[in-house]
């Protein structure tokens, strides 16, 4: 047990940004809170993977680059029901990570796109 | 600035040539009591100073700005001029004392009479103190850019503003994108939904271009003044009306898509007309999209070891927030 795994160091230095938060003021104290939400992030991450379940969500389109090049050169219709459950689905598991509190995570996610 | 001298502290040794110009301006010898910097941007860094003639602010362009960021904004002496006609169109502005050149050894700045009024918006939008200025808040802003929209663009022709088309604003925000080399899905979605959307007409008014709840001082009774006009081109009017309403703004209140404190309906109606619903619509996907870009280019900023900062890279990520909304704007019609 006494061996902490990648997910705990992150968790123990991010609490130790929080107690420094305290002891900081103005632009150190705000950088200190942005350091600590950034290490929640990857903590996130770690936990979520969210690299896997978009190249799933967009694998049937080519990848995010096959997707993009689609748009781009008109080939890929931005109405197109399929392709946009495809961004939804891909936009869902980078925000899952990025910002789960983030109100329109919880819309985007309960609504379907027919 | 140009001549390579550093320009000077308008708290120490500017002090004296900001008392000068500011006396020059009121008529007779102004004995500065405190000058103080309040805030310190990329683009722009601002001072209150206190006198014997009242408060203003002295606001100016940073030096350089970043490293390889382009400045956007106008010249603050066009600013000035902006700020003076909005004033006189109705729209409630700081009164402009003084401008100095970006050749000055104060920089390229302006001096505006100090407006009392809370600038924080997650403040004046949650606080029980501005209950009644956030329900007027709707109605003030929708009068002040009717007023500013009002004049046509020959009531701007002697000032070198930049105008185009949405068409063309579109076109340079996705060279903007493809410069920066990143593929992101909702982005690109978004990109091809626009594309045949943005009206290709030429430009029919001035608008403030940065129109959102963070750049409104509002006092008890609301919109108190609309500030930072550096960002002033000629466009469309949508083009003030969907920028406010971009998600971003609304610091948490998503059911009140102006600005956090109001329905576009209202929105809208105060306007007066001349602005569609499916308008501002394309406006919003358009100012999501820009803001969108704006975290982007700040990530980028991080990443490409420009300028290493905790909060630009942070910012980075809030890309997953705006590429959320958009999709949502675009698959169901609204946000």
């Amino acid at each position: 047990m006494g061996h902490p795994t990648d997910v705990q160091l992150l968790e123990a230095v991010r609490l130790f940004l929080k107690e420094a938060e305290g002891e900081l003021t103005g632009r150190m104290a705000f950088h200190a809170k942005v350091a600590g939400n950034a290490l929640a992030i990857v903590a996130r991450g770690q936990a979520l993977q969210p690299d896997v379940a978009e190249r799933a969500a967009l694998a049937p389109w080519g990848g995010a680059t096959g997707l993009c090049a689609g748009l781009r050169d008109g080939r890929l219709d931005p109405a197109d029901p399929a392709l946009l459950a495809a961004i939804r689905a891909a936009a869902l598991a980078r925000l899952a990570v990025d910002n789960p509190r983030y109100a329109t995570f919880a819309r985007l996610r309960e609504r379907t796109i027919e | 600035m140009p001549g390579g001298a550093p320009m000077l502290d308008p708290a120490t040794d500017g002090r004296q040539a900001l008392g000068a110009l500011i006396g020059a301006s009121v008529g007779r010898p102004v004995a500065l009591v405190n000058v103080r910097a309040l805030s310190g941007g990329a683009s722009s860094a601002t001072w209150l100073v206190e006198s014997d003639a009242g408060r203003f602010i002295f606001q100016r362009t940073a030096g350089d700005g970043d490293a390889g960021v382009p400045k956007l904004g106008v010249p603050r002496s066009v600013q000035a001029q902006v700020q003076q006609r909005a004033a006189a169109l109705g729209v409630p502005v700081a009164p402009v004392i003084a401008t100095t050149g970006a050749d000055s050894p104060l920089g390229d700045g302006v001096v505006t009479g100090f407006v009392a009024g809370e600038a924080l918006a997650p403040k004046w939008l949650r606080l029980p103190d501005y209950a009644r200025a956030r329900a007027a808040l709707t109605g003030q802003c929708a009068q002040a850019l009717a007023r500013l929209h009002s004049a046509p663009v020959d009531h701007w022709a002697d000032l070198s503003l930049k105008q185009g088309s949405g068409a063309e604003l579109l076109a340079d925000m996705f060279d903007w994108y493809l410069r920066l080399g990143v593929e992101v899905p909702a982005f690109d979605l978004a990109f091809a939904w626009l594309k045949p959307r943005m009206p290709s007409g030429p430009a029919t008014c001035l608008v403030h271009g940065d129109f959102r709840s963070g750049n409104l001082l509002v006092d008890a009774e609301g919109l108190a003044a609309a500030i930072d006009w550096e960002l002033t081109h000629l466009s469309v009017p949508a083009e003030d009306l969907g920028w406010l309403c971009v998600q971003a703004w609304r610091f948490g209140n998503w059911e009140l898509p102006v600005g956090g404190f109001g329905t576009r309906e209202a929105l809208l109606a105060a306007y007066g007309g001349g602005v569609r619903a499916d308008e501002l619509h394309v406006w919003e996907v358009y100012g999501n999209l820009k803001w969108g870009m704006s975290c982007l280019q700040l990530a980028d900023d991080h990443v490409s070891g420009r300028v290493p900062s905790v909060e630009r890279a942070a910012i980075g990520r809030r890309v997953s927030e705006v590429a959320a909304d958009l999709t949502h704007l675009i698959a169901f019609g609204e946000l």
